[in-house]
């Protein structure tokens, strides 16, 4: 279980501060996966940092009552110097896993073969997606925070990630943004809208689904 | 029938051979046709009124005669013939000129109707219905303005009659004349305010001037009358969605295909409504339904598959594009929606839908509680340490030496001033035997503290993307890195003295405690600045250099290669604010007992170390969340 208890969280920008969340209250009850929609430019990718914990609220608390990942998406949170290897045995150690499990794990789930020895910053995007998918299935969080992750390589590596992950659901929760409809369809049953700095949840993925929809339509 | 064929014959034949007057011979058949003609024997009829009419055109009663058949038999060019024969003999014979109209746009002729339409209501122009029909013909041509002309004449003769009003609007609504159009109608309406299509047309032609609110009205009035008009329910709809009232206009046209269920129009009507509100898979079955009842437009099937498209149910749209090409093979924006469709559905995270119901099964975990002091520390220890063991992979970037340039850089440094001092003082060092103790006691203190503030300074930026995860903090990363020096330092320190010991230049610290703790001041000394340094890079970019600047300023003001005696004594004051000299001077005093200089002052040191600490991870504390952008 995630909470936010009267959450601001604004930052700066070349056109002003742009507001992400005014006083924002929700809870992410656990047992539920949640899609989080919300315009381009609404600050999903903050809001996934603040549940992460990879950011800190401007005021207000975020309380997790849950073991949640790092943010799973397009910032890298790897050190570009480093290998793959050594990146792995980092996150292992910070979370306090077994690092040889972790890394094998690891090593064979990504399939990047001889690229695992070498520095991340030599990856393209699709590998790194892939060590971090690989790393973030490796140790057993209770959420799961995914953000807009496309690219992730061939078919035959997407369809063994659902599968790792649909495997993994049966007992941690996903928190999922992205502007794919059919995506989070599939794996959530509650849903977010973020915009305008209000965060509103819905208890059906349908009806949150209409409400984006209406809320596109209204700003068009 | 076939009888009276024989008997107008016979008749043709009998009046022949009695060479009977022509003139008489063609009134009798004209007579006789008129006669046949009111007994119903129509093709009798016109066979008599054309020998009739063939025979003496030019006589006026004949060409009456016959154009009165021909025109009530539906031969309307040899009617439109006849009239124009007694047209030639009464040239001002408005009526005539009506019949000749009639007869001529009947017969698809219809320049001439008009030319005469015109010319019988401008012969009579107070006849209303002659107004009217060249009107009418007018606008069959689409000479809108001349329809315009003759409705207005049609209206001044009989001002009460609404339709003429009406029919004036559309002509000036075609004519590109809105507002015109617009007054029209409404004053139709306002003399038949009943009329169901008074009120439409005045409803639809405010809707298209953009005057949505009055529409609204003026529709609602015609339902009012009859609250079961679906014409002025989807009318009423389309008024309030252009209104915005997306809502409203759903419930209109609800109710409109609850009179009229079969309309295809209207389903994709409410389709696009159901699309504009979000409720995405409603607005598809709705499309689904305009499909099925007009198979011949593709259009809702089009928009069908962009509305599961929308909704992400690829299957369906898949289907939907399916029968779409199959309908049409050629048609390549369909094959291009069909393509996106399927490109969509591989982006995804591939599989079937997951069962959310498989989830009721699992166990449901314990909400963690939130880790207390112990847990959290530990998880602190856990991140340095990973951060240390990081550290030490990039320490000396890709260099083959890695780890070892840290003993080298100090040896290097000894072995330097030794020489240079050795060869230039040709004696001993100012305390103790060997030149290699006394720089080595001056430069490990010193590198402690130049190494750690410094190193912290880059701690920030040289992290980066680690600093996203949740875990690894600012103040881990400066601290691991401080910590990293400390061992670093502290090892070199144990190692050079070790390998004295192997030359045979051995001298042990004489108080190992106090060579421990005056380290380890100056290393949180080093601390306190290198928070100071990380806080204020982050905020002025050259810092780093400027700092550089000042570590090799305090090479020499810190008593490295000379001890502070050896000054002036208002120098040495000057020189003692710096605390290094106090921590070199203290080091010193550890290491070889008989140095126990008098300006040495221990506690300014350790003040100095608390007071920048306390400073430093107080600013680093505060402006946290500033100190690195994040991705």
């Amino acid at each position: 279980m995630i909470m936010l208890d009267r959450v601001c969280k604004s930052y700066r920008t070349r056109a002003g501060r742009k507001i992400v969340l005014d006083e924002a209250s929700a809870v992410f009850q656990s047992g539920h996966n949640f899609g989080i929609l919300g315009p381009n430019g609404a600050g999903k990718s903050t809001l996934i940092r603040l549940l992460a914990g990879s950011e800190p609220p401007d005021s207000g608390i975020v309380r997790r009552h849950a073991r949640v990942s790092f943010p799973l998406g397009f910032g890298g949170t790897f050190h570009g110097a480093l290998s793959g290897r050594e990146n792995v045995a980092f996150i292992a150690r910070i979370y306090g896993a077994a690092i040889r499990a972790t890394i094998a794990y690891v090593e064979g789930f990504s399939e990047l073969r001889e690229y695992f020895e070498m520095p991340v910053n030599t990856y393209s995007a699709g590998m790194r997606a892939r060590l971090a998918f690989a790393t973030c299935l490796a140790i057993d969080f209770d959420v799961y925070l995914i953000d807009e992750v496309t690219e992730i390589g061939d078919q035959r590596f997407r369809r063994r990630c659902a599968e790792a992950f649909r495997q993994r659901m049966l007992r941690s929760d996903i928190i999922l943004v992205t502007h794919n409809p059919h995506t989070i369809r599939q794996y959530c049953d509650k849903g977010a809208v973020l915009a305008n700095g209000q965060l509103t949840l819905h208890d059906d993925i349908g009806r949150a689904l209409e409400s984006y929809h209406r809320l596109l339509q209204e700003s068009a | 029938m076939g009888a009276a064929a024989d008997f107008i014959e016979a008749c043709r034949l009998y009046l022949t051979q009695r060479k009977f007057p022509e003139d008489q011979f063609s009134i009798f058949f004209g007579r006789l046709g008129e006669a046949l003609l009111h007994r119903g024997w129509r093709e009798h009829a016109v066979e008599c009124a054309r020998i009739a009419f063939e025979l003496r055109p030019e006589r006026e009663d004949v060409a009456d005669l016959s154009a009165w058949v021909f025109s009530n038999c539906g031969r309307y060019e040899a009617a439109a013939a006849a009239y124009e024969r007694l047209l030639q003999i009464r040239p001002r014979w408005a009526e005539g000129h009506r019949h000749m109209s009639g007869s001529l746009a009947a017969a698809g002729q219809l320049d001439r109707a008009i030319l005469h339409g015109g010319m019988a209501s401008n012969l009579d122009p107070h006849s209303f219905e002659f107004a009217v029909h060249a009107a009418g013909l007018c606008e069959t041509a689409g000479r809108y303005e001349d329809a315009v002309g003759y409705l207005a004449r049609a209206a001044g003769i009989s001002p009460g009659v609404s339709t003429v009003l009406r029919r004036m609007s559309g002509l000036k609504f075609a004519l590109e004349e809105p507002e015109e159009a617009v007054a029209l109608a409404l004053r139709a309406l306002s003399l038949a305010p009943g009329d169901r299509q008074n009120a439409l047309h005045a409803g639809e032609l405010l809707l298209r001037a953009g005057r949505f609110g009055e529409a609204v009205d003026i529709i609602g009035s015609a339902l009012d009358i009859n609250p079961r008009d679906e014409v002025a329910l989807r009318l009423l709809s389309a008024a309030q969605m252009l209104r915005g009232r997306i809502t409203d206009a759903l419930e209109a046209i609800d109710q409109a295909i609850a009179i009229a269920s079969e309309i295809a129009e209207y389903h994709l009507h409410r389709a696009n409504l159901l699309y504009r509100l979000g409720r995405l898979d409603e607005a598809a079955e709705a499309f689904g339904r305009a499909a099925a009842l007009d198979p011949s437009n593709p259009d809702a099937k089009r928009s069908q598959l962009t509305v599961y498209f929308d909704s992400g149910r690829f299957t369906e749209a898949l289907a939907v594009g399916g029968e779409l090409i199959r309908a049409a093979p050629e048609n390549e924006e369909y094959a291009q929606a069909v393509l996106q469709v399927l490109n969509r559905r591989f982006e995804t995270l591939d599989g079937d839908y997951v069962v959310l119901s498989e989830r009721a099964s699992r166990p449901s975990r314990e909400p963690r509680p939130a880790p207390g002091f112990f847990e959290t520390l530990r998880t602190q220890g856990r991140v340095i340490h990973a951060l240390i063991i990081r550290e030490t992979r990039t320490r000396f970037g890709d260099s083959k030496l890695g780890y070892g340039w840290a003993l080298l850089e100090p040896i290097a440094h000894i072995l330097m001033l030794s020489l240079v001092f050795a060869v230039m003082m040709r004696g001993r060092p100012p305390i103790g035997d060997e030149f290699f103790i006394f720089y080595y006691t001056g430069i490990i203190p010193y590198h402690m503290f130049v190494h750690t503030s410094s190193s912290m300074t880059y701690a920030i930026a040289a992290n980066g993307s680690l600093l996203q995860l949740p875990l690894v903090g600012t103040f881990d990363v400066l601290m691991a890195r401080g910590l990293l020096e400390l061992l670093t330092d502290t090892l070199v320190a144990v190692i050079l003295l070790a390998g004295f010991g192997a030359l045979g230049l051995g001298a042990l610290p004489q108080d190992f405690a106090g060579v421990s703790v005056s380290l380890l001041v100056v290393w949180l000394l080093g601390c306190g600045f290198g928070f100071l340094n990380a806080v204020i890079n982050a905020f002025a970019k050259s810092w780093d250099k400027i700092w550089a600047q000042l570590t090799r300023l305090l090479y020499f003001c810190s008593g490295i290669f000379y001890v502070p005696g050896m000054m002036p004594e208002w120098i040495r004051d000057i020189l003692a604010w710096n605390p290094l000299l106090h921590a070199v001077d203290w080091f010193r005093s550890s290491f070889f007992q008989e140095y126990e200089p008098h300006w040495l002052d221990r506690s300014y040191l350790v003040m100095a170390a608390v007071v920048t600490l306390l400073a430093g991870l107080g600013l680093e504390r505060g402006l946290q969340r500033r100190l690195y952008e994040p991705l």
